[in-house]
C-alpha cells in the first residue's frame, strides 16, 4: 500500500495538550505526531497516564490541542467553532466507548438513531438506516429493548451501530472490550475486523491490551504523551 | 428531529417519575390559585357589571358623599334630606324621583324572630311602575303592597329559608306592628336581594322612626333628555340649594350615572384582581422555583448521557433543546392539572357562596383563559428550565463524558 500519496483523515502535528496551565501543568500530549490514512485499521497501544484519553478527545475532535494542530480531512480542528465541531463529530467520527455509553431511557433503534437525528436526517430514513445497521451487528431481534435487557456485548454492538449512524470516516473506540469477557470481547473485535475488510470504514482503536492492539494492520505506541 | 428530542425528553420525567411529579404538582398548586382566584374575581366583574348595566342609560342614582370615597357613602348613615329630594325632582329633565330606605328590623312569624333587611318602597302606581321595570322588582305570585296598608312583599329568599313555610295570607311582626304577606317577589338571582322585605315608605317611616329622607335616591330621566346633562344638572341644582342653606358647609352628593358607576365599580374591581394576580403570582413563582430546581438536578444527573449526546453530533442548541422540551412538559401538565382543579374548587366555591353566602358569584371561565393560563404555564415551565439548559448546553463534552 502506497499510503505517502494518499492524504491523512487524521494528522497530529505537533499536538499538545496541557490540563491545569496556570497553577501545576500537567502535560499529557507533549508534541505528539500521528497520521492516520483513509480505510487504515490503527490501533493505538499505551499504559494508563501515556496520553490515550487525551489523544482520542484530539482524534475524535472532543477536545482541541493547547498547541500544535490536529487536522481533520486537512481541517485544523481549533479554527472551528463548537457547534462546528460538534457536526463534524456526527458526520465524520462514530464513536464506541468502554463503557457503551448508549442512553439508558433509549431502546436499541433510538440511540441508533440519534446520532442521525441531530443531523435532520428524516425519521423514516433514520428508523430504516438504525435497522439495517443493527442487523449489520446481529441485533435484528433486539431492537426495541433497553439497554438495562441487554448483555454488555449487545450493548456494544448497539454502540458500534450508533457510531456507524451516519456513515462516519472514522470508528473511533476507546478501550471497547474493557468491559467485556474476553469470548465477547474476541466477537466485539471481529465485529471491527469487517467493518473495516466490508465496509471500507477507518478503525482507530484506543486500547492496552496487546491482544486487542494485534488486531491492527498498524499499531502505534503511545508513552509519556508521545507517539513512538 | 424533534420527535426524538420529545421522546428524549418525556423519558427522562418517567424515569424519575416520583421527583417529576412532585415538581408537577408544586407547579399545579400555583396555576389552580391563578385560575381559582382570577375565576371567582372575574365572574364577580361579570356579576357587578351585569347590574350596573341593568340601571341603564335613562336613570340616575344620588348618594350623599364623595363617589370617590364609596365607603363613606356605605357605612357613613349619611342621607338626603326630603328637601334635597325635591330639588331633584325639580330639575330639568327629571320624569321622577324613586327615594326609597332600608333598616335591618326584628321579623316575627310563628314564634320564630329574625333579623331582616326591610325595604320601604314607594308604592304609587307611577314608582310600582318604575320598581319594574328600572328596579327588576316583580311580583311573582300575589300583589304588591297597598300604599299605607299594613302589607308585605316578600323575596323568594325568606320563604325558603328564613322562614320556611311563610306563605300569601300569613300574618308576621314588625317591631310589634302586625303586617299580612300579600306578594312574593321574583328571584333576581342575587341573595341578598332574594331575602328583602318590601313596604310601604310612610309605614317604614312610622314603624321604624326614620325621618322623611334617604339613604339613596334613584332618579328617571324624561324621554329625550342626555343622561349625562341631566346628572350635571342634578349636581349643581343640590350645590346650590345646599349653599343657599348651610352656606359653604353644605353636605356634597355624588350623582352616579350608570357609565360612571360602571367606571367606579371597574376600578374597585381591577384592584381587588390585581392583588388576587399578586398573590396568585407568588404561588406561580414558588413552583417555577421547583421546576428550576428539578431541572438543574437533572442536568446533573444526566451530564454523561450529555457528553455522549455532544460526542455523537449533538449541537449546543439541541442540547438545550432537550432540556427546554422537559422543563416545558413539566408546565403543560401543571397548568393543565392546575386548571382543572381551579376550575373545579371556583365553580364549587361559587356553588357556596350562593347557596350560603350573600353574593350571587359566577365562576366565570372563558375558552381564552384556558388557551391562556396554558401557554403561560408552558411559557414559565420553559423559562424555568432556561439556566438549566444552558448549563447542560455549555458543558464541555470531555467533561461531560468523563463525569460518573
Amino acid at each position: 500500500m502506497n499510503k505517502e500519496k494518499q492524504k491523512p483523515i487524521i494528522e497530529l502535528r505537533d499536538a499538545w495538550k496541557t490540563y491545569n496551565p496556570d497553577k501545576v501543568p500537567v502535560h499529557a500530549l507533549r508534541g505528539a505526531n500521528l497520521k492516520i490514512y483513509p480505510a487504515e485499521f490503527v490501533t493505538i497501544i499505551g499504559r494508563s497516564g501515556s496520553g490515550k484519553s487525551t489523544l482520542l478527545h484530539l482524534v475524535g475532535c472532543l477536545d482541541i490541542p493547547t498547541d500544535g494542530h490536529v487536522f481533520l480531512s486537512q481541517h485544523d480542528i481549533s479554527t472551528l467553532t463548537e457547534n462546528e465541531l460538534a457536526q463534524i463529530r456526527g458526520r465524520k467520527i462514530g464513536f464506541v466507548f468502554q463503557q457503551f455509553n448508549i442512553m439508558q431511557n433509549l431502546t436499541a433503534l433510538e440511540n441508533v438513531m440519534l446520532p442521525m437525528a441531530f443531523l435532520n436526517t428524516p425519521y423514516l430514513e433514520r428508523q430504516r438506516r438504525s435497522k439495517v445497521l443493527l442487523s449489520l451487528v446481529g441485533l435484528e431481534d433486539r431492537i426495541t429493548h433497553k439497554p438495562a435487557e441487554m448483555s454488555g456485548g449487545e450493548q456494544q454492538r448497539v454502540a458500534i451501530a450508533r457510531s456507524l449512524a451516519n456513515d462516519p470516516d472514522v470508528v473511533l473506540a476507546d478501550e471497547p472490550t474493557g468491559n467485556l469477557d474476553s469470548v465477547t470481547g474476541d466477537k466485539i473485535m471481529k465485529v471491527f475486523k469487517d467493518l473495516h475488510e466490508k465496509e471500507k470504514k477507518t478503525i482507530i482503536i484506543i486500547t492496552h491490551d496487546e491482544d486487542v492492539a494485534a488486531y491492527g494492520e498498524r499499531t502505534v505506541s503511545l508513552k509519556d504523551g508521545l507517539v513512538i | 428531529m424533534k420527535k426524538d428530542f420529545f421522546k428524549i425528553a418525556i423519558r427522562n420525567l418517567k424515569s424519575r417519575s416520583l421527583r417529576s411529579w412532585l415538581t408537577i404538582f408544586g407547579f399545579v398548586i400555583g396555576v389552580f390559585m391563578i385560575i381559582a382566584l382570577l375565576s371567582l374575581s372575574e365572574g364577580m366583574k361579570q356579576v357587578v357589571m351585569n347590574q350596573m348595566k341593568m340601571m341603564g342609560s335613562d336613570t340616575v342614582m344620588i348618594t350623599p358623599g364623595d363617589s370617590d370615597n364609596l365607603m363613606n357613602t356605605m357605612i357613613g348613615n349619611m342621607k338626603i334630606s326630603e328637601e334635597n329630594i325635591k330639588t331633584i325632582e325639580k330639575t330639568n329633565g327629571v320624569e321622577k324621583v324613586i327615594a326609597y330606605n332600608w333598616k335591618g328590623e326584628t321579623m316575627r312569624y310563628n314564634g320564630d324572630k329574625k333579623t331582616i333587611i326591610f325595604y320601604g318602597l314607594p308604592l304609587d302606581t307611577e314608582s310600582i311602575f318604575y320598581l319594574e321595570t328600572k328596579f327588576g322588582i316583580k311580583v311573582a305570585q300575589g300583589r304588591f303592597p297597598e300604599k299605607n296598608k299594613r302589607e308585605l312583599l316578600i323575596g323568594p329568599v325568606v320563604v325558603k329559608e328564613v322562614f320556611p313555610g311563610i306563605k300569601i295570607g300569613d300574618e308576621a311582626y314588625i317591631a310589634g306592628t302586625k303586617f299580612k304577606v300579600v306578594g312574593i317577589a321574583r328571584a333576581v338571582g342575587n341573595k341578598q336581594d332574594d331575602s328583602m322585605v318590601a313596604l310601604d315608605l310612610d309605614l317604614f317611616r312610622q314603624i321604624t322612626g326614620e325621618r322623611k329622607d334617604a339613604p339613596m335616591v334613584v332618579a328617571i330621566i324624561k324621554d329625550g333628555y342626555d343622561q349625562k346633562i341631566v346628572s350635571d344638572r342634578i349636581k349643581t341644582n343640590l350645590e346650590e340649594t345646599g349653599k343657599r342653606q348651610r352656606g359653604s358647609d353644605s353636605p356634597s352628593f355624588s350623582v352616579i350615572n350608570s357609565e360612571k358607576a360602571m367606571e367606579t365599580a371597574g376600578n374597585v374591581l381591577g384592584t381587588i384582581q390585581g392583588v388576587v394576580f399578586a398573590i396568585a403570582g407568588f404561588a406561580i413563582l414558588i413552583g417555577a422555583i421547583g421546576i428550576m430546581n428539578t431541572m438543574y438536578t437533572s442536568v446533573r444527573e444526566r451530564t454523561k448521557e450529555i457528553g455522549i449526546m455532544k460526542a455523537v453530533g449533538a449541537k449546543t442548541t439541541d442540547i438545550s433543546k432537550i432540556f427546554l422540551i422537559e422543563a416545558g412538559v413539566m408546565g403543560l401538565i401543571g397548568g393543565i392539572g392546575g386548571m382543572i382543579l381551579g376550575v373545579g374548587a371556583a365553580k364549587l366555591s361559587a356553588l357556596a357562596l350562593n347557596s350560603y353566602g350573600s353574593l350571587a358569584i359566577e365562576a366565570y371561565v372563558s375558552p381564552g383563559m384556558i388557551i391562556y393560563t396554558i401557554v403561560f404555564a408552558i411559557a414559565v415551565g420553559m423559562v424555568s428550565g432556561y439556566l438549566p439548559a444552558r448549563k447542560a448546553a455549555r458543558l464541555s463534552p470531555v467533561d461531560a463524558l468523563r463525569y460518573e
